[in-house]
């Protein structure tokens, strides 16, 4: 079991995203407690081809946190200013 | 050329004048061992110290039994934890001691004892800076 790659993988998967989960804006999402279900629900896998499925799907919730995480600064300084796009007081109405 | 052999004697002068005094420099021992001093000062960590501080970073976990804990205590068989508790027993002692383990041996680690034994053989990482600067650069990222 101590041999297996893939169990290598999932472990280093699963600690990344705990690291991840701390840190998550929303407390009240639980980010940690759903991703632990998530593991756990697939805990029984034997087939390869599934369990790099959940690995993929894994990797994608990272990345996509990650990206979260990135606009999280400019998501508070639009959220601060208001979207100036739309600010009716640069451009003079036609 | 005769200025460009002059050049190059006053060069080879200055440069042999220069040497002189750095071996010399060199040869005292006590300016070496004074820069050691500075980063040598942190006192190594004794076994006790980091049984009890393994032991407190476990009791913080809810799913942990105190009643269960000791150091030779699996996670596995005596405190029920699976491996994925283990991977944050592992994660917790990581940042208690501010050193990384790696994801291999990290695995190996099943017992509190081993997780001690790890520790001790780790060359140790300066305590509270470290762990603070590990703080921070959590915050910023």
């Amino acid at each position: 079991m101590a041999q297996n790659p893939m169990r290598h993988r999932v472990l280093a998967l699963y600690k990344e995203l705990h690291r991840l989960g701390r840190d998550y804006p929303d407390p009240s999402y639980d980010f940690n407690g759903r991703m632990r279900k998530m593991f756990e629900k697939n805990r029984n896998l034997t087939d390869p081809e599934q369990i790099e499925k959940a690995y993929n799907l894994g990797q994608y919730i990272k990345n996509e946190t990650l990206a979260l995480y990135s606009l999280r600064k400019y998501r508070h300084l639009k959220r601060m200013y208001g979207d100036s796009s739309r600010s009716s007081t640069d451009d003079p109405p036609s | 050329m005769s200025f460009l052999r002059a050049a190059l004697q006053t060069s080879l002068r200055s440069s042999r004048v220069l040497a002189t005094p750095r071996i010399s420099y060199s040869l005292r021992p006590q300016a070496i061992s004074f820069q050691r001093a500075t980063f040598a000062s942190q006192p190594a960590l004794t076994k006790d110290d980091i049984q009890s501080r393994v032991l407190d970073v476990l009791k913080s976990f809810e799913k942990v039994d105190a009643s269960k804990l000791s150091p030779s205590a699996s996670f596995a068989g005596d405190l029920g934890l699976d491996s994925l508790d283990a991977v944050e027993v592992v994660m917790a002692v990581e940042e208690e001691f501010a050193i990384e383990i790696p994801d291999a041996e990290a695995d190996e680690i099943q017992t509190v004892q081993q997780a001690i034994d790890y520790i001790a053989k780790t060359p140790a990482a300066p305590r509270r800076l470290l762990k603070v600067a590990f703080r921070l650069s959590r915050l910023l990222i």
